[in-house]
């Protein structure tokens, strides 16, 4: 494999590993940090130059492999001349911010960690530009947002810097997700996300339905990114970065990268009126914003800050024109400024470490004190105001062009020039102040060190950029034609459009706005101190970092008033939630089935036995509730609903059912009148009225839905799924009783799973009372003492009567389940109710002597015979619990059927009984050990 | 029998190793007391071996169609496995400083690992009820374990009275289903539905089950319990509770609503889309407000089930691959970030409060980076692994044209942000409090290699994440 063929991912991989080694070097010696990270740019440089040839020829050079192709991610990489030229930019600029770093670093800073976290970025700056696939951008995207973080919060023992990492992060790291939305909905459409696809469909983009909100969510970005208005603020506080940070992060790469995506995405995207109305207009009021506050401030970085936001406002603007001219100027000025603000930054760097200030009311007079840096940074200044045969210069006067032609247009477009020679002129009074208040105005004024000249190797970089904006500005054919040329092309992904870039085209009306420009701007300059003192009174206080935080806050107090309201630990509120959801869940789901709530099924007539069970059942309910209370009355009322609820079922033809219900509903009672035992008589009143009226309402309206659900399925005509079983259960079960039959045969094995929960139900209550004693209470609600005589006379001697009589119907109904209604589970229940009546009637002692048998084996050989006829179902190769059966014979009862079901059937008697009377003892044990009333009496 | 036996292995083991377990260790548990915490793992891992070992994308059904093994159920439990594995070896430790590490914790995480398998490999209305109720009521004893904790009993009865009425209204909207259809087996209901008009009584059966599975995801407006359950339980179990049973979640939407009701989309799908938003926004706006770690992981959970419900609702096979995708990724941000307060914690310290971290990038750098990945990780910035989840989701609601969905979760997710951010710079700019100033090293080698390994797995996955997606998509297409 030829190595060109996977240079590009090595230019962006690279830097990575190099971060590695960069802080793994700096524990050998500190510099050496500084080394290995210029090794690593060049290294990545020089893999990167032998590509530029094809690219110079006009070749766009895709690498690509598949990473996640089913979503349509590829590992691809793309160098065409936007990209080359934006990777030059970064790699050149970076090695020089890594050389004036490594002596602008003072011996207690981290080399390793600085440099570890600059190459991190370089690589993901590299990617953000070499990228082929747009998903793999937003990665690279992201990226940036997070090393910028690091980079910006490098100083962690300050908090400006902390604070101004943390706004960079939130708001670059926001706008990259609706960037990343934007994205998203662009390959969408395309149908692709290689940008090669994107960048040839520019028409299917901008004619479909969804093009505005793709611009909006990529401008969110790029917008957030480039420190664009109203999301500016952030730059200025991230200056708590050091220097080589802000030098390189805010003149060629971080706020770059929105500005290169513009560029990037131009074909796609632009040439709309959406396009120019929302870039332009951006661009128009971040130049402006940015120019003027420039002037104001008195720190030298923030002065540099506020006139990238500026320049970042003026190349945005250029491609909000959208035509292909002003690209080419866009172009242009994203190289000057590039080259001159880097330069700029380590001026204020340098002025910084050797003198310990940036506050320009101090600074004055430095020009003899360091004659070197002054001239460099008049030079830089100069370049930046837009002074002739200096790079700024040139690419101004084509935005100036472009200004005036955009102007052609209808309504308000007269104004654009206008503004914008406005804003030149406080561009040209901002430098000028940079110069004149830096390096002349008499003398400075208590400095926390002597200023001098800096190390000579610190001012190299300087050197060669300043070098290179006189170079442009004085030889532009010779020195950036080419490069520009070749970016341009890969930018509008067309030949480009013919441009001149002499220095010399007459008296124009673009020279004019220069030269009244400089004219006004020196001008304005003069008059600084009373500009200074009307700007402290009035708009100085006018901060958007003020209406971050707002909004920060804003989300904050309203998350804690959600919580407040919504998260208060309450189960009950939790489950009116969830009754008030599921009815409006429920409201919703019927009224969008657009049916009628009744079916037009005959309804039987209403008889008065139905009506007065329907109002007992109602009263009962009723009281239960009101009475809830007094626990004992509420518990007997209770008793009386399922006896109704019983009583219907028996009215419906449903014996089985109302069989189980009423011994289950025995059971229940008996179990809940035990526990009763142990708590006070009456509940307090825990809820406050208005949340008794909410729960009231909340009853209401859960109940009328409830039955109206239920009128609503029973009015219709539906197909019973119960002439299945009908058929079924006599020839295939051998039973006619067909519940029982789909019991112990049809669904056995459901039936097998619910017997062993009820065997463990049992056997945890047994293991969860085990060894636990509860004090009896000794006086009722009234003070009275409890009667000492705990067990009846006469209780006593009916209940061993009705043992034997009891014990014989549950076996008689355990025999019948298969054919009439009955069967084990019933049979069961009623057993276990014959056995705790004589343990509630004789004392636990009294009966444990008269009934050695542990229940526990009980349970345990019912599951073994249910299992059992399970397998030998499966040992004659059935399918587990397969049943037959056959006739016998019985004297006196007669023709009887025995199912092998039959035996199922006793597993699930003898589970039911264990596991209830287990279940029950354990809980009528409780207070054995308590100490007794009469021992409390003495 | 040889088939049923080779397809019902992995539920026997975990059954059988659980019976064991719980018999055993009555005998051996006061001499040898790591062995039923060596044997719970070993047991885990066998049965994992066992599925590797039978992996096949062929679906083979038994007991009439209640019953179903295919690729989905089997990644589904290989990742069951994996977190149970993760989440046993990390609160060893917790739970023996807080003498509640009994037989009895390793017995019941077993059976209700044995009831989401089998709610995995469900294919049938009665075989997913058993699932969804052994798991619940093993979960319910699991919190309500720590005896002496207010909180813990607190939140067992709480998830379990809430549970027990969610699971209600799930069983009621399956009766109504079933008396619609006819069938209570999902391939059955699927093709009846699919061939007749649907009437009311399926629109309200589907609410309720909706309901229901709502409740069991966690999802707004159900999620009242999430909170108070992570926050309230020991963290040792909010670490079981928070990975495994969500995979659980997923396996009973994907069986009920998917391969059962997915007819019906019309008719679920909207209600989905309320979930998904309602999600999305009570999980990351009340997540700002939290101080306790605990309760905003908990409310960052509800607005990563409201991703996975975003999954569900495009309705069609990629997207359900997506959700699965980003419930596996989840499940495992989750278990490394609750283990990382589990490695903090120390007796009679919970360290569950933010403040908690304060200084941990110089208390423990180790600790405190793999905090930061799995933060990055939930907040959806690349390279790690939670981006790609997000991404994937992302691109299938936009694929089923639901734009305004896409937008929304990300606007959404930008939110949720600021509070994973916020924990950060606890972490690494704030001074501890006087008395958590000392270094925090780990407590065992496993809490340290097991966190570093989940950390590198989120970045790994982030950087080649196609591995898994294609498998999970393989898996749905068979």
């Amino acid at each position: 494999m030829n190595w060109l063929d996977i240079n590009l991912p090595l230019v962006v991989l690279i830097p990575f590993a190099g971060a590695a080694l960069a802080a793994w070097a700096a524990r050998f010696h500190r510099v050496a940090a500084a080394w290995t990270a210029g090794g690593v740019a060049l290294l990545s440089l020089a893999l990167l130059l032998p590509s530029a040839i094809d690219t110079f020829a006009g070749e766009t050079l895709i690498q690509s492999w598949a990473w996640m192709p089913s979503i349509g991610l590829w590992f691809a990489f793309r160098l065409d001349g936007l990209a080359l030229l934006f990777a030059l930019l970064i790699l050149v600029i970076g090695l020089l911010v890594i050389l004036y770093a490594r002596y602008y670093l003072s011996a207690k800073d981290s080399m390793g960690r600085f440099f570890a976290y600059l190459l991190m970025f370089m690589g993901s700056m590299l990617g953000i530009v070499l990228s082929e696939n747009l998903l793999q951008l937003i990665v690279f995207w992201e990226l940036t947002s997070l090393t910028s973080f690091l980079l910006i919060s490098y100083w962690q023992h300050r908090k400006d810097a902390r604070e101004g990492a943390r706004m960079a992060l939130a708001i670059t790291g926001a706008g990259g997700l609706a960037m990343l939305g934007g994205v998203l909905l662009l390959g969408h459409v395309v149908g692709s996300y290689q940008l090669t696809d994107v960048l040839a469909s520019g028409e299917l983009i901008q004619q479909h339905p969804l093009y505005t909100v793709i611009l909006v969510l990529i401008l969110l970005g790029v917008f957030t990114k480039s420190a664009q208005f109203p999301f500016h603020f952030w730059l200025p506080h991230a200056m708590a970065a050091p220097t080589p940070v802000s030098a390189y992060l805010h003149s060629a790469t971080m706020v770059k990268a929105g500005i290169f995506m513009l560029a990037r995405l131009f074909p796609a995207l632009s040439g709309t009126i959406e396009w120019n109305l929302l870039v332009g207009g951006a661009g128009l009021a971040t130049l402006l914003i940015g120019a003027y506050t420039a002037l104001f401030k008195h720190d030298l970085k923030g002065l540099l800050a506020y006139s990238t936001i500026s320049h970042l406002g003026l190349i945005t603007l250029l491609f909000g024109f959208g035509t292909p001219l002003a690209a080419v100027a866009a172009i242009f000025h994203i190289i000057n400024h590039a080259t001159f603000k880097a330069s700029l930054f380590m001026v204020a760097g340098i002025i910084d470490h050797e003198t310990g200030t940036r506050d320009m009311r101090k600074l004055n007079g430095l020009l003899k004190y360091m004659p070197h840096t002054a001239l460099l940074a008049m030079i830089a200044s100069a370049a930046m105001a837009g002074v002739p045969l200096l790079n700024g210069f040139l690419s101004k006067e084509m935005f100036f062009e472009q200004a005036v032609s955009a102007s052609d247009a209808q309504g308000w477009t007269w104004l654009v020039p206008v503004l914008v020679t406005i804003a030149a002129i406080f561009s040209v009074a901002y430098s000028l102040r940079f110069i004149h208040d830096v390096f002349f105005n008499g003398e400075p004024i208590d400095l926390p060190k002597t200023p001098h000249e800096p190390p000579r190797f610190m001012k190299i970089p300087v050197d060669l950029l300043v070098l290179i904006c006189l170079a442009v500005g004085m030889l532009p054919m010779f020195t950036v034609a080419p490069i520009l040329a070749v970016a341009v092309a890969g930018t509008l992904q067309t030949t480009p459009p013919e441009y001149s870039l002499a220095l010399w085209h007459g008296f124009t009306l673009p020279l004019w706005m220069s030269i009244i420009a400089l004219v006004l701007g020196v001008a304005l300059y003069t008059v600084r101190q009373r500009l200074f003192d009307w700007h402290e009174r009035t708009l100085h206080h006018w901060d958007a970092r003020v209406i971050f935080n707002a909004l920060l806050n804003g989300l904050i107090k309203t998350a804690h008033k959600v919580s407040r309201r919504f998260d208060q630990g309450s189960l009950q509120n939790a489950s009116a939630w969830i009754v008030v959801a599921a009815l409006v869940a429920g409201g919703w789901g019927f009224w969008l089935s657009q049916q009628p709530l009744l079916g037009d099924r005959v309804l039987l007539d209403i008889d008065p036995v139905s009506l007065l069970m329907g109002v007992l059942l109602i009263v009962a309910s009723v009281l239960t509730a009101l009475w809830h209370r007094q626990r004992l009355v509420s518990l007997i009322i209770l008793g009386v609903v399922g006896l109704i609820v019983s009583l219907i079922f028996v009215k419906f033809s449903a014996p089985d059912l109302a069989l189980t219900q009423l011994s289950v509903e025995v059971v229940t009672i008996v179990l809940m009148l035990l526990a009763l035992y142990y708590l006070p008589q009456t509940t307090p009143k825990e809820s406050a009225s208005p949340r008794q009226w909410r729960d009231l309402a909340l009853a209401l309206v859960s109940g009328i839905a409830v039955t109206l659900l239920t009128m609503s399925v029973l009015s219709r005509d539906f197909v019973p799924i119960s002439d299945f079983f009908l058929a079924k259960a006599l020839p295939e079960g051998g039973g006619t009783n067909v519940v029982n039959v789909i019991l112990v045969d049809f669904r056995g094995i459901d039936t097998l799973g619910e017997i062993v929960v009820l065997a463990l139900a049992g056997l945890g209550v047994y293991a969860m009372l085990k060894g636990m004693s509860l004090p009896a209470p000794s006086h009722d609600i009234n003070g009275l003492a409890w009667h000492t005589d705990k067990h009846s006379p006469i209780m006593q001697t009916l209940t061993r009567l009705l043992l034997p009589l009891t014990l014989l119907i549950a076996v008689y109904i355990f025999l019948r389940g298969h054919n009439l209604p009955g069967g084990g589970f019933i049979a069961g229940l009623i057993a276990a109710i014959a056995l705790i009546v004589q343990y509630l009637a004789n004392g636990i002692v009294w009966t444990r002597e008269r009934l050695p048998v542990d229940m526990h084996k009980v349970v345990g050989v019912g599951l073994l015979i249910a299992t059992g006829t399970g397998l030998v179902a499966m040992g004659i190769n059935f399918p587990f619990l397969t049943s037959t059966f056959t006739h016998l014979h019985w004297p006196i009862v007669g023709e009887f059927e025995v199912a092998s079901a039959i035996a199922f059937d006793l597993g699930v008697f003898l589970v039911v009984v264990g596991s209830t009377v287990i279940a029950l003892v354990r809980l009528g044990e409780l207070s054995h050990s308590a100490p007794n009333i009469t021992a409390e009496k003495q | 029998m040889d088939m049923m036996l080779q397809v019902l292995a992995p539920e026997l083991l975990i059954l059988i190793a659980a019976m064991t377990l719980l018999v055993g260790d009555t005998f051996w548990g006061h001499r040898h007391k790591a062995l039923t915490f060596q044997l719970t793992l070993a047991s885990i891992v066998v049965t994992a071996l066992v599925i590797l070992a039978s992996f096949s994308t062929t679906s083979v059904q038994l007991f009439n169609g209640a019953f179903i093994r295919d690729g989905v159920a089997d990644v589904l439990k290989l990742s069951m496995l994996f977190m149970t594995f993760f989440a046993f070896l990390f609160a060893r430790d917790y739970l023996v400083q807080r003498n509640i590490e009994r037989g009895e914790y390793y017995v019941l995480g077993l059976l209700s690992l044995l009831g989401m398998m089998v709610l995995a490999s469900s294919y049938d209305m009665v075989t997913l009820f058993m699932g969804l109720e052994i798991m619940s009521l093993a979960l319910y004893a699991m919190i309500a374990m720590q005896k002496d904790s207010g909180f813990a009993i607190e939140s067992a009865m709480k998830y379990f009275v809430l549970g027990a009425m969610a699971t209600g209204l799930l069983l009621y909207g399956m009766t109504l289903v079933y008396g619609n259809v006819g069938s209570l087996q999902f391939a059955t209901i699927y093709q009846t539905l699919a061939t007749t008009e649907q009437s009311l009584v399926l629109s309200l059966g589907l609410v309720f089950i909706l309901v229901g599975l709502a409740f069991k995801f966690g999802a707004a407006p159900f999620h009242n319990w999430v909170p108070d359950v992570y926050h309230g339980s020991p963290t040792g179990i909010t670490l079981f509770l928070s990975a495994a049973p969500k995979i659980a979640a997923f396996a009973l939407m994907f069986r009920l609503l998917i391969e059962g009701l997915e007819a019906a989309l019309m008719q679920w799908q909207s209600i989905l889309i309320i979930l998904a938003v309602l999600s999305l926004v009570v999980g990351n706006v009340i997540a700002i407000a939290q101080t306790n770690l605990k309760r905003m992981l908990a409310y960052s959970t509800i607005s990563h089930m409201g991703f996975i419900i975003l999954g569900f609702l495009t309705g069609n096979v990629g997207g359900y691959a997506a959700a699965m995708y980003y419930v596996v990724i989840y499940a495992l941000m989750s278990l490394g970030g609750f283990a990382v307060i589990l490695a903090l914690s120390r007796k009679g310290f919970e360290a569950d409060n933010i403040v908690d971290l304060a200084g941990l990038g110089k208390r423990n750098p180790v600790l405190a980076l793999v905090m930061l990945v799995i933060l990055l990780s939930m907040a959806g910035i690349p390279p790690f692994v939670g981006f790609y989840a997000k991404l994937v989701v992302l691109t299938e609601v936009v694929e089923a044209g639901l734009t305004w969905l896409a937008v929304f979760a990300v606007v959404m997710s930008v939110v949720g942000a600021y509070y994973y951010l916020r924990v950060i710079k606890v972490m690494y700019f704030d001074q501890p409090a006087a008395q958590n100033a000392h270094d925090a090293d780990f407590a065992n080698a496993s809490l340290r290699y097991g966190l570093i390994l989940v950390a590198t797995l989120v970045l790994m996955l982030g950087i080649l994440p196609d591995g898994l997606l294609t498998l999970f998509n393989d898996v749905m297409m068979y």
